[in-house]
């Protein structure tokens, strides 16, 4: 085992191979706050990559109810007992086990294999929201019952536990982009990456008898595109970018920003020890304690910030560029009351009013001397 | 460290063993094997070798306990063509298929390079070894064909497949090679992707680096019955860039079991530890 250095849970760790960070590292902000598990990301990334045989059962991007959702069935419950209990306190780096820090000598890291029937229910839990609604119950703040959508792609992690656990090396982390991939022609679907990847991002193919995984949409990546599940979000509730370690953070890369700066997006089970790079602006009416579980002990201080977003017009500036362009934003700023995104090369690809003026019309319209009614 | 640990006990464990490894002697006949006889009248006369078998030690993942403990290996040759005769119990047949099914295997490995033989374990770097991995589910693509997805999930119902789709649209009228697209292993060439013929010759130079042999020589035949394995596996004496044997020589095999009803697949297999002895009758 190397001496890695994971900046999510802030300390060296135990991983299978050296610390070799890619020049890019591609990575998904989601704000939880506002998807509406429409999947029309899921089926984007379906019609693109999984309509062939054997991939009937998969969804390389797909949306599960929180906290009944999941699919795999209960990957995340199944997980984070395996790995057993762990402390994290607040302010503090992690000391509880990673999943190769925990991982018995015979293996690579705490997991568990599904079995195809855990695959065959992608909406379980679908709108199950925590607790009974008895009659004459009603809303109270913050909600008792509660619920959320999770919508999960693979995270091309920077240590990936599909890769360490690879007996075969099929598996490599593209120096350029940092995209994690299987290759199509080493492969010889041992499944060792299914076992392996807590959030069960690879799946296995039945008809070609190899595995797959989410590509991040390399071919669009590489001609400074955003992935399809970003460039279909009907809710722009997600942006793709170019994520860098604490260390070299630019505070004019937006996902840096929001990761970095702002600390408003937070990895999702970051204990586990992969350094996902999918980041999670949290949810702000769902329950403390699973937050905690999910985004680490800091996700309240993420929380009682995206609170206060009103006072911060670059933040904000940021979140209406989110959803604003299929291009990849490398870099943005915020002034005058508009935002303004820029490709590699620092030419503007996007720019969009930070408020959308507001237009008071008449009732009655004179030119036509009608009354028109905002009835819809 | 660890693997250089495991590798040194692997050698001790390795040279003990051997001393007391009984010799695997094929037997000299007049048949014909090239359709990897199974019946009995060929096998009856030739005496079976117990070979032991256990975990496979040296890497992760690795199982916990020794599915296989042992394998009886019987070998017959005509001078032109060797045959393998492999038993052992497995009370569950496993023939994959399904998501997260695995099959039942055997395997045996030779020496490319005549002299001493390189590490047991799947050959080093400039020692390669030359394998013949036998699966229940490559057995039965020879059979019966390499399953469509409605052999094994028959009650799936998908909507469609847009390569398949008649109608008019982007993806109408495709070629079989454009519709291979849509397959991701076989576009990438992937010969695990197709229908197999029972066997997959392997050249490897260590553990991870097996790459499947370019063509194919070897022929298999196999029942389970009464929980029981019986695989016959034949192949040329000859076999350039591969192993080749005469008459009269003395090499060594080595040899894997896998169950695949208990999950085994890869790296998690029963294995032979040390190189066994075998004898090329001349007459």
């Amino acid at each position: 085992m190397a001496k890695v250095k994971n900046w999510q849970i802030n300390r060296e760790m135990d991983y299978v191979y050296d610390e070799s960070r890619p020049k890019k590292q591609w990575a998904i902000i989601f704000d939880l706050n506002k998807c509406i598990a429409c999947q029309t990301c899921t089926l984007a990334c379906k019609t693109t990559w999984t309509s062939g045989r054997g991939q009937e059962y998969m969804f390389w991007n797909n949306v599960e109810t929180k906290p009944y959702g999941s699919y795999p069935l209960a990957w995340d419950v199944k997980v984070l007992e395996k790995l057993g209990r762990q402390e994290w306190k607040k302010k503090e780096p992690y000391y509880g086990k990673t999943i190769f820090e925990g991982a018995e000598p015979s293996e690579k890291a705490v997991h568990f294999a599904p079995t195809d029937e855990d695959w065959m229910y992608p909406n379980n839990g679908e709108d199950d929201c925590l607790g009974n609604v008895p009659d004459g119950d009603h809303i109270t703040l913050p909600h008792d019952k509660w619920f959320f959508y999770l919508p999960r792609t693979c995270a091309h992690c920077t240590y990936p536990a599909c890769l360490a656990a690879c007996p075969r090396k099929a598996i490599y982390k593209r120096e350029e982009d940092g995209i994690v991939l299987i290759d199509q022609s080493r492969c010889k679907g041992y499944g060792e990456c299914v076992r392996a990847c807590p959030y069960k991002k690879s799946m296995y193919n039945p008809y070609t008898r190899v595995s797959e995984k989410c590509v991040g949409c390399y071919p669009a990546v590489e001609k400074g595109y955003q992935p399809m599940c970003v460039q279909n979000c009907i809710g722009k509730i997600r942006i793709m970018g170019f994520v860098n370690p604490p260390w070299k953070a630019r505070e004019d890369n937006p996902v840096d920003y929001l990761i970095h700066k702002k600390m408003l997006a937070l990895p999702y089970y970051p204990q586990l020890g992969l350094e996902p790079n999918i980041y999670y602006i949290p949810p702000i009416h769902a329950d403390n304690s699973y937050l905690t579980q999910m985004f680490g002990p800091n996700v309240d201080d993420a929380i009682a910030r995206y609170k206060t977003l009103r006072e911060d017009p670059v933040a904000q500036g940021l979140l209406v560029l989110m959803g604003s362009t299929d291009r990849i934003i490398h870099s943005f700023k915020v002034s005058s009351g508009i935002a303004y995104g820029y490709d590699e090369k620092g030419d503007e690809i996007v720019s969009v009013p930070v408020t959308e003026p507001l237009i008071t019309r008449q009732a009655f319209d004179s030119s036509r001397k009608i009354v028109r009614h905002n009835t819809p | 460290m660890k693997m250089i640990k495991f590798f040194i006990l692997g050698l001790v464990l390795g040279l003990t063993v051997q001393a007391q490894a009984n010799e695997i002697v094929v037997k000299k006949m007049t048949g014909d094997l090239k359709q990897a006889p199974l019946d009995d009248a060929i096998w009856k006369s030739v005496k079976a070798q117990s070979v032991t078998l256990m975990a496979q030690p040296m890497i992760a993942p690795r199982p916990k306990t020794t599915a296989t403990s042992k394998v009886d290996v019987r070998a017959v040759h005509n001078g032109e063509w060797v045959a393998f005769r492999f038993e052992w119990s497995d009370t569950e047949k496993s023939e994959a298929g399904a998501v997260g099914k695995f099959s039942d295997a055997v395997a045996v490995q030779f020496p490319v390079k005549e002299g001493a033989p390189p590490p047991v374990f799947m050959g080093a770097k400039d020692m390669p070894v030359h394998i013949f991995h036998w699966r229940a589910q490559y057995q039965k693509d020879k059979e019966k064909g390499k399953p469509d997805i409605k052999d094994i999930y028959p009650n799936m119902n998908p909507d469609m497949y847009p390569m398949d789709f008649p109608d008019s649209g982007n993806v109408k009228n495709l070629t079989p090679d454009k519709k291979e697209l849509y397959s991701h292993g076989q576009a990438a060439g992937n010969p695990q992707s197709y229908s197999k013929t029972g066997v997959d010759e392997i050249m490897a130079e260590g553990f991870g680096s097996s790459a499947i042999a370019g063509e194919t020589h070897a022929i298999s035949s196999a029942v389970w019955n009464k929980n029981r394995w019986s695989v016959v596996i034949a192949r040329p004496m000859k076999i350039e860039q591969g192993s080749s044997f005469t008459p009269g020589q003395s090499s060594f095999a080595g040899f894997a079991v896998w169950q695949g009803g208990q999950d085994e697949v890869g790296s998690r297999k029963s294995v032979t530890m040390s190189w066994t002895p075998v004898k090329f009758e001349k007459e």
